[in-house]
This record gives structure tokens, C-alpha cells and sequence, in this order.
């Protein structure tokens, strides 16, 4: 049976490279569909992957307070809302015991100038704690600190890409940058963070958020305390995240006199991940469906191509026939060579999209990642649809009379 | 040419090789049918060399096809060998037509992406023989039919006469008890003709039955017997090329050397 199958391959190989235009032709609903499918999965995984390091990046046992209700994910907790305030902060702080630390934070995107550079960045206010928690490190100079922070004194720490676009080659620490009309004194650069979410954490600054909520936001009253944008915290472990996560939202609950739904919303990193990785999951398959559709008219083109070929070459047909070709025979010679145009062209397909992705990891951030899976799917899925689409054309060629296949 | 003796020719039982008994056959339905052999009996044996001729229409290419197994009778008996052929399957059929018998088309019908002895090893690839022995089966018969040199050339790289020599050698390379020609001179001028009739002319020395279909009595005339189709019967069965001479000239039907179509 192994031979018979050789045999007939190599006999299809020389019968399809006779006629290499039409082969090619053929193959290339095959191969676009191959090297779409292939590509998209392989971005598609990329991209996940890289959310997930992003995610890993900011700490593992990290809750996220949102004002609002952030019904939908990461993505709408963007719709503003003024319900959580820094006296929440300092409450978790000092109430739950499952939390680490405590970073309020409160910013603003505002122009910063520097001599005669100036550029639009993140302006956070937040608290010392803010390296600890989202584990952040300082490449050079320092945080500021807890005294810094109840000074009201106007420093600023930058974000590793801010210090690079104000300062280029030279020595930020000790320079004076103006914010609204303040002047901040440089002590610290950021050690770089990378990207996440579409937001480049390295174009930041960081002041004390008393000064923020005093200088720059203008929200200095006695009365009320001021609004934060998120509360970053951190459980003491990793076990004690679901308990930080029930003693925070039962004391805000309490604070914000909450009785039927929540204003304010806490996530974890995880299921900000799990999130991000349902999307882009959906993502990757719809875009790995659209594709297929392709696989698919490749499929029909080599139905079509086959049913020609079958009424082109009646007379090969007959003769084989008349020479003891049974049906079975030629049922197999005609589907292996549809199920050879489909896998070449798969294989093609293959190559194409393996190339496709390595240009596309080279030119931009995301990195693609070209599963063993998907290819042996890609090429089983090939085979199968030449099989598939095979048959018809086969089976009418196994059924010629020989007599009028014969016939010239 | 030995090799084409029928192994078991010397015993008188086993020296029938075809016989037909009351084939008819038509083709449609009802008031439509129309009909292309009506009862006809034929006996041949072992080592003959038999031309059937006949008008067009006549009925002599549906016997063809009906001896070469590629059609069914619509009714009668058709014993090839003593074996009843004539309701079996078609993977039946495929295999009788595989090991029993060879085909010689007027067209040639070489497959035109594979060399001569490509061509040649084709009837043993559905026999399912090694493919050494294929190789050297095939080459064997292509030196029988004096193209040893040319085994790696595609048809389009031959003559037209060494095509036909090519499917000569396809014919008889399973070694078959029955060679079948339709017309096997009808694409080739007379000099080219000449040779495919010598080369049948030897495989018939060497044992083998032959069956042709022919219009001209030029290549019939070399056959030992020739067997007359009219109107779906057989008219003659066994006519010496002189008596076939003598038989035509009393009908202005047939002018044996002026039928060219």
C-alpha cells in the first residue's frame, strides 16, 4: 500500500509539474490561506504572550481600586469617576491587614519643560510606597520620600523615557523642570519599564501627590480629600489576594455608605490578565476564522481545477482503464494529486507565513510566535481539504466508461 | 518470441481462446434502441491471427469492445479462455483487461510526461509487480520491438511509428493471451504500417492470438483469417485474404483495396 502511494505521488508530481502555471495558480487560494491562518495565530499568540509579561512585569499580587464600575474590563475602567479619594488609601492602609503596601495615585497629563525642551507626559501624584508596590525600581537618584511628601516639597522623579526626551545625554538629577508654572527639582530617574496596555510606563513623572492635589490640580481643600485616579495595592502574599481583595471591598463599602451596587471596582492582576486574554483570544480567532475562509475558496479552486483535469484528460482515463486501472485506482490517482497541490501549497503557505511573522517580530514591538501546533493543524487541514475537495473530481474520474473515454 | 507461447497451448482443451455465443448488443432504451450486434457467434483459438473488417457501422468496433472486455454484451455469452466474461464487475473486468489481454490503438495513447519505458511498465504497476521487475519486463519488451535504445524518450521525442511500437510493447508486456488492435496502422503511412504488421506478424509466429480490427486489406491481408461484420452480424466468419478478394468482388459494398477512410 506504501509503494501504491509512492508510486501514485510521484506519478501526480510529474503530471502537476507538467503543467506548473495552472499547479501554482491552483495552490494559491491554498497557500494565501495557509500563510494567513498560520500568521495570524502566530501574531495572535505574540500578542498575548506579551500582555502576559507586561502583566508579570508590574507584580504578581497587585490589586487595582478603580473609581467607578468597570463592568468590562480594563479597557472601561478609563470612564472617569470621583469616588475614590486619597483618605480610602490611607484607610486600606491602615485597616486591612492582608494588604503590604498602599500606593494612592492621582495624575494628569500635563507639559513639562525643561530649557528649551518641553513634551506632554503622565504627571502621577503618589506616595513612597509606590516603588514597593508596583514594583518599580529607581535607576539613579532616589524616591522621594515620606517627609518629601508631607513637606509639600516640589521634587520629581522621571520616568526613564521622560528624562531621556527633557535631557538627552545629560545629567537630570538636580535640574529644575517646570509643571504648570511650578518648578520640581529633579531626583530620581525610573529604571525602564517597558509598555503595557498601550501605555509606555517609562514616558511618566512622579511627585508627591500632596503636591499634586495642591499645586498642580488645584484641589487644596481642608474639607474634602483628594480624588485618585486608581489605588495600586499590595497583598502580603500571593495566598492572601482573594482576603485583600474581600477586606478592601468591604471596607469601601462601608466608607463610600454603599448599598446596592459599588462604586468603585477592585481587580486583580490576574483577572486584569485573564481579561486582556479572553480579548485577545476572541481576537485571535476570529481573525484565524476570517482567514480560513480563504483555506476554503483555496479548497474550491482545486475542485475546480481537478474537474477540468478530469475532463481534460479523459483519454488518460480510458487508457489507464483499459490497460486494468480499476476504479479504485484512479479514485486514488486523482486525490493524491489534489492532496498534493493542497499540502504543496500548504507547505508553501508555511513558509511564507513563517517569514511573514519573523519580518513582523523584527519591525515591531510585539513578538509573534509561531506555534508547532498550528503547523501540523496547517498542514493536516491541507491535506484534509484536498481530500475533501478531491473526491467529487476523483470519483467522476473513476467512473469514465473507458469506451467513450477512449474515443477521440 | 517464446515468451508469449501460451504455456498450456499443447493440449487441444485449453487452445479455445475466444467464444461468443449470441452476443447482441444495443445501445438506448425502448423505441430508441439501436442496435449494434445482433446474435452473433465467433470461435477463435489459440495462435490465430484474425482481421475483422467491415463497413462502418458494421458493428465490428462494439465486437472490439466487447472482446477487449471494455463493454458488456446486452445479451449472449461471451467465454474468454472457457471463462464466462461476459457479466462480470468492472475491478473483474479491470483485471482481465490487465493480465489477459493487450490493447493496440489506432491513436497510440502513450501517456506524454512519461518515457518509453514508463509507458511500457504501466500495465504491471496495476498488476502490482515490483518495480525492478517492471523496469526490466519493460525494457525487455521494448527490445523486442527494436526500440532497446530509446527507453528514456518522452512520445513526443518519437516517430510515429515508435510510438506505436512503444504501445505494441505495453500490449504484450503482462504477457497476455490475447492481443486486441483497433486500426493499429490507421494513423501511419505504409512504410511505418509495414513494420507494425512485421511486428505483429512475429508475435504471432512466437504463439500469440491476435484480433484487429482493420478498413484496409493491405494490413489484413497478412492475417490468416478474416472475419466480415455487416449490419451487426457476422457475415463470413472465416475468410482467407483470397477468399475474401473473391467474396468482395461480388459486392459493390466492398472494394477491399480502395477502403482508406
Amino acid at each position: 500500500m506504501a509503494v501504491y502511494l509512492t508510486e501514485n505521488a510521484s506519478m501526480a508530481v510529474r503530471t502537476l509539474s507538467a503543467n506548473k502555471l495552472r499547479s501554482s495558480l491552483t495552490m494559491l487560494g491554498i497557500i494565501i490561506g495557509n500563510a494567513s491562518v498560520i500568521a495570524m495565530i502566530a501574531v495572535g499568540q505574540g500578542a498575548q504572550q506579551f500582555i502576559g509579561q507586561q502583566f508579570e512585569s508590574l507584580g504578581t499580587n497587585i490589586l487595582f481600586i478603580l473609581p467607578g464600575v468597570a463592568a468590562e474590563g480594563p479597557l472601561a475602567s478609563s470612564v472617569p469617576a470621583q469616588t475614590l479619594v486619597l483618605e480610602d488609601a490611607e484607610a486600606i492602609a491602615r485597616e486591612v491587614p492582608a494588604v503590604a503596601g498602599v500606593a494612592p495615585e492621582k495624575s494628569d497629563r500635563l507639559r513639562v519643560t525643561w530649557a528649551d525642551q518641553d513634551t506632554q507626559v503622565d504627571v502621577t501624584g503618589t506616595t513612597p510606597e509606590y516603588t514597593s508596590v508596583r514594583n518599580a525600581g529607581v535607576q539613579r537618584g532616589r524616591f522621594f520620600s515620606a517627609l518629601e511628601l508631607q513637606q509639600h516639597q516640589r521634587v520629581a522623579v522621571l520616568g526613564s523615557e521622560t528624562a531621556r526626551s527633557l535631557f538627552g545625554e545629560r545629567h537630570p538629577l538636580g535640574a529644575k523642570i517646570r509643571l504648570r508654572n511650578h518648578s520640581f527639582r529633579v531626583i530620581g530617574v525610573m529604571a525602564e519599564k517597558g509598555s503595557s496596555m498601550g501605555m509606555n510606563q517609562d514616558e511618566a513623572i512622579f511627585i508627591p501627590i500632596s503636591v499634586m492635589a495642591s499645586q498642580l490640580t488645584g484641589e487644596d481643600n481642608a474639607r474634602t480629600s483628594p480624588t485618585l485616579q486608581s489605588i495600586s495595592v499590595s497583598a502580603k502574599s500571593d495566598a492572601s489576594m482573594s482576603a485583600a481583595q474581600f477586606q478592601i471591598n468591604n471596607l469601601l463599602r462601608l466608607r463610600h455608605d454603599v448599598k446596592e451596587e459599588n462604586d468603585f471596582t477592585v481587580r486583580s492582576q490576574q483577572e486584569l490578565l485573564q481579561t486582556a486574554d479572553s480579548i485577545t483570544g476572541i481576537l485571535v480567532v476570529l481573525m484565524a476564522a476570517t482567514s480560513s475562509i480563504s483555506l476554503l475558496v483555496g479548497g474550491i479552486g482545486i475542485m475546480n481545477i481537478m474537474l477540468v483535469s478530469v475532463s481534460e484528460r479523459t483519454q488518460e482515463i480510458g487508457l489507464r482503464k483499459a490497460l486494468g486501472a480499476t476504479h479504485k485506482d484512479i479514485q486514488v490517482q486523482f486525490t493524491v494529486e489534489a492532496v498534493i497541490l493542497a499540502l504543496t501549497g500548504g507547505s508553501i503557505g508555511i513558509v511564507i507565513a513563517v517569514a511573514g511573522t519573523v519580518l513582523f517580530a523584527a519591525l515591531t514591538p510585539l513578538e509573534a510566535i509561531v506555534s508547532p501546533v498550528a503547523i501540523v493543524i496547517a498542514v493536516g487541514v491541507s491535506g484534509a481539504i484536498g481530500l475533501g475537495f478531491g473526491v467529487i473530481p476523483a470519483r467522476n474520474a473513476a467512473r469514465l466508461d473507458p469506451i467513450i473515454a477512449l474515443r477521440s | 518470441m517464446s515468451a508469449f507461447k501460451s504455456t498450456d497451448s499443447s493440449t487441444p482443451a485449453t487452445s479455445e481462446i475466444i467464444r461468443l455465443e449470441q452476443i447482441s448488443k444495443h445501445y438506448g432504451q425502448g423505441e430508441l434502441a439501436v442496435l449494434a450486434l445482433h446474435q452473433i457467434d465467433l470461435l477463435i483459438n489459440q495462435g490465430e491471427y484474425c482481421a475483422i473488417m467491415g463497413p462502418s457501422g458494421s458493428g465490428k468496433s462494439t465486437a472490439m469492445q466487447i472482446l477487449g472486455c471494455l463493454d458488456r454484451p446486452s445479451g449472449g455469452r461471451y467465454y474468454l479462455q472457457r471463462e464466462a466474461v461476459d457479466s462480470l464487475e468492472d475491478d473483474n473486468l479491470a483485471y482481465i483487461r490487465n493480465r489477459k489481454l493487450g490493447f493496440v490503438f489506432q491513436q497510440f495513447h502513450l501517456l506524454s510526461q512519461l518515457s518509453a519505458l514508463e509507458n511500457v511498465m504501466l500495465p504491471m504497476t496495476y498488476a502490482g509487480l515490483p518495480q525492478k521487475e517492471r523496469q526490466e519486463r519493460a525494457a525487455s519488451a521494448l527490445n523486442q520491438v527494436g526500440l532497446g535504445q530509446r527507453l528514456t524518450n518522452r512520445p513526443n521525442q518519437l516517430s510515429g511509428g515508435q510510438q506505436q511500437r512503444v504501445a505494441i510493447a505495453r500490449a504484450i508486456v503482462n504477457q497476455p493471451i490475447l492481443l486486441l488492435a483497433d486500426e493499429p496502422t490507421g494513423a501511419l503511412d505504409s512504410r511505418t504500417s509495414q513494420e507494425i504488421m512485421n511486428i505483429f506478424q512475429g508475435l504471432n509466429e512466437g504463439g500469440m492470438t491476435i484480433v484487429m480490427v482493420t478498413h484496409d486489406f493491405e494490413t489484413a491481408r497478412l492475417c490468416q483469417r478474416i472475419i466480415w461484420f455487416q449490419d451487426g452480424k457476422i457475415i463470413n466468419n472465416a475468410l482467407t485474404p483470397e477468399e475474401f478478394l473473391e467474396f468482395s468482388r461480388g459486392d459493390s459494398r466492398i472494394a477491399p483495396t480502395a477502403i482508406t477512410f
